[in-house]
């Protein structure tokens, strides 16, 4: 009996024993069989393209791409998880919001070392270049890059009599009171300032449009001060709302896409909006007030000169994928098939410009036969690159953007719902800038 | 088997055998109890002593109380407990007139009160998020039904802005919470009154007692229970209610919805701070705790 449990054990021990080191030993061999492929991540827009994209670069290289993707508003949680559990990511799709909260954190591997990437960066718009640095290192390469933009109902204006777009904040006021007199709209011009990642885009537009700044070179507050802008955008947008009744109270509940709903309804003479709505604005089946929707420079404050905000997203590598040099070797290839050249041409970049109507920082882009018929059919080229080369990029952006964007999205409401002054407003978010970064 | 030898056999000692088979079978959901239920709630106990921000994954210093200290300091926190006191004040105190005419209603004979108890369950029926969504298309301040129906009936001569008025927002809120809870709370206010014995109120009036009198000597008395389940459950519902104050609001506009709530989920979830997030949930959490324990015993002992 003894010998035979002795038996039944050492048959048991040797099974497992053989079975561990078989699984072990074809794990092994399984992987270096099958290469692990790309892992890349990105936000759910334009996920067709994407995915053909993607299968032209896996014929073409032979490297299999493992794809995913998640909804915009849950990207940010979503991608700190990841990166906080080690989920596998080599390559994703980064807002310049998050870069310096995910460089920070050591998630984000630099490009200054790929010298076959940094090559675009000749073709690209220095704000947008500037997008992806941090601390003096460039994190990626744009795909996608848009500024805020300034939209007119040009069968408003010829109704209300006025030949001319405004040209500065001043005139959008009289020309707001002119159309409001005549009947036309009871609010002209349409904000949206909902609490939503928005709303930063449309502050600084307004802010870098009145010649200012939320924060200076040195990175210290000066949205507080006065003389810097910041204080006259909103002084600016608190006489619209309460003074001139020209932008409806209910702004501070109007989000992005329901301001362009209500835009595209013929409800206002003046938008301020994503360049790329444009498509929408003139297409007959979702807009109104289709084909009379036009662009003009944003207008400038006193001190301003038609500038506005851009912003950029671009393909990160991570720092996972940096440390391995195959990895990083097909993530590279990976991303310059993507934003740079594929087969001798920007081709994702066209191919979400003409399908999505997605913007686009390559400045040769704005030169291409294809580009400009598509767009001239709903738009104008020239007045497209004119603004874009006014753009600046956000100067708040840092590790704690995010805490402070909070804060300073709230305090910019309650100036414009009457319910705090605009000096107590400024200085609270001049006051939680300072603040954090004092802490950082 | 009688009543007696009933209570013998429950007092008789548990066989060795059965209590240690008892704990077996017991064994694998206390198992997924503690992983699921015990470990969370412990773990965030101790995350609540670190400054851990997940933005920050490499330094995560011990902090012992000074999360809870901050938030103590923090006057946004005051002001959103202070928001948080009001809107549960207004709900339980809606939901409870609202309901207690409800199920004095639902409690006659009259035709159609079946199909009218069956219709006071659709709001309950529906999903917090899709009743969220409900109310926001209602109250939008360009096409909202709400502004459609007080226009066309001449009460109001243009559109008015309602989520966007911080003065009407919370009351606003809490009109679709309190129309999404009040179905439960008739329900259980009904139930209440089928239970109140009929011949207290044949007495009473062979004693001379008017519908008024017989109400507040008979029914409202006899409902206390009733009240006491809808009073703790509605308070606890409003006081950690989130789903609206996001669907609507997000907080806003400026900080006329910060509920205590939306507190916990801007520190966690948006400045991805969970050391103070947690310290913040535990504080609701005990708030909470206490609150449920004095209605308890105060209600309570009036039964």
């Amino acid at each position: 009996m003894k010998l035979h449990r002795l038996h039944r054990r050492d048959f048991l021990k040797s099974t497992a024993a053989a079975a561990l080191a078989g699984s072990g030993a074809f794990g092994a061999l399984g992987r270096a069989l099958a290469a692990e492929p790309l892992n890349f991540f990105a936000w759910s827009a334009g996920v067709d393209q994407v995915k053909a994209h993607i299968s032209a670069f896996e014929a073409k290289t032979g490297i299999k791409v493992n794809y995913g993707n998640a909804p915009w508003a849950q990207y940010r949680d979503t991608l700190v998880t990841k990166f906080v559990g080690k989920a596998p990511l080599d390559v994703l799709w980064v807002s310049d919001a998050w870069l310096p909260e995910w460089a920070e954190a050591g998630w984000l591997a630099p490009i200054d070392g790929y010298p076959q990437l940094l090559k675009y960066n000749a073709d690209v718009d220095d704000f947008s270049t500037k997008s992806m640095m941090w601390k003096g290192k460039q994190y990626g390469l744009t795909y996608y890059t848009d500024y805020m933009g300034f939209f007119y109902d040009e069968g408003m204006l010829q109704k209300a009599g006025i030949s001319a777009p405004p040209a500065t904040w001043d005139e959008v006021v009289q020309q707001s009171l002119k159309i409001k007199k005549a009947g036309l709209s009871e609010y002209p011009l349409m904000l949206s300032m909902a609490r939503e990642t928005w709303l930063i885009e449309f502050l600084s537009a307004l802010v870098f449009s009145h010649g200012g700044r939320f924060v200076d070179d040195s990175g210290a507050a000066v949205m507080q001060d006065k003389n810097k802008g910041a204080h006259e955008a909103l002084t600016w947008i608190v006489d619209a709302v309460q003074k001139h009744r020209i932008v409806s109270p209910a702004c501070v509940e109007i989000g992005e896409l329901n301001g362009l709903k209500a835009f595209t309804s013929g409800q206002h003479a003046f938008a301020m909006l994503g360049r790329y709505r444009i498509r929408t604005l003139n297409d007959p089946k979702q807009s109104q007030i289709a084909p009379r929707a036009r662009q003009a420079l944003m207008p400038r404050g006193p001190h301003g000169k038609n500038a506005t905000v851009g912003w950029n997203r671009f393909y990160g590598l991570t720092t996972a994928a940096a440390k391995d040099k195959a990895k990083a070797a097909e993530a590279v290839k990976f991303i310059e098939w993507f934003v740079g050249k594929a087969d001798g041409q920007y081709a994702f970049q066209k191919l979400m410009f003409t399908d999505v109507g997605s913007g686009f920082a390559v400045k040769s882009l704005f030169k291409d036969p294809d580009i400009i018929k598509a767009y001239n059919q709903y738009s104008d080229i020239k007045m497209y690159e004119k603004q874009q080369a006014l753009a600046q990029k956000k100067d708040v952006i840092a590790p704690w953007f995010g805490e402070w964007d909070e804060v300073n999205g709230t305090a910019f409401q309650a100036a414009v719902v009457g319910k705090s002054p605009i000096d107590d407003a400024l200085k609270r978010s001049a006051d939680t800038w300072n603040k954090l970064r004092r802490r950082a | 088997m009688t009543a007696l030898a009933l209570r013998r056999a429950s007092r008789a000692p548990v066989n060795r055998y059965d209590q240690a088979a008892a704990l077996w079978l017991l064994a694998p959901m206390l198992a997924v109890l503690a992983v699921v239920a015990v470990f969370p709630v412990l773990y965030s106990l101790w995350v609540s002593f670190f400054d851990l921000r997940l933005t920050r994954p490499h330094r995560v210093p011990f902090v012992g109380f000074d999360n809870y200290v901050d938030v103590f300091q923090d006057e946004l926190f005051w002001q959103s407990v202070w928001r948080t006191t009001s809107f549960t004040l207004i709900c339980v105190v809606a939901i409870m007139l609202i309901a207690l005419a409800m199920a004095l209603l639902l409690n006659e004979e009259f035709r159609g009160r079946r199909f009218l108890s069956a219709m006071l369950l659709v709001p309950w029926a529906i999903p917090y998020v899709a009743n969220g969504l409900m109310w926001k298309w209602i109250y939008d301040s360009g096409y909202g039904a709400l502004n459609g129906i007080l226009f066309q009936l001449d009460f109001i001569d243009k559109y008015m802005v309602w989520l966007g008025d911080s003065k009407k927002t919370l009351w606003l809120i809490a009109n679709a919470f309190v129309w999404k809870e009040v179905p439960l709370a008739t329900i259980l206010v009904l139930v209440g009154l089928k239970s109140i014995p009929a011949d207290l109120y044949s007495a009473a009036r062979v004693d001379g007692a008017n519908t008024w009198a017989r109400f507040i000597h008979i029914t409202l008395p006899s409902l206390r229970p009733s009240f006491m389940l809808v009073v703790i459950y509605e308070t606890m519902m409003a006081i950690r209610h989130f789903d609206l104050f996001f669907i609507l609001t997000e907080g806003g506009p400026a900080e006329a919805s910060h509920v205590l709530a939306w507190h916990v989920y801007v520190e966690t979830f948006r400045k991805l701070s969970f050391g103070t997030g947690s310290a913040l949930a535990y504080i609701m959490a005990i708030v909470t705790f206490v609150l449920a324990f004095w209605l308890i015993r105060a209600l309570g002992k009036k039964l």
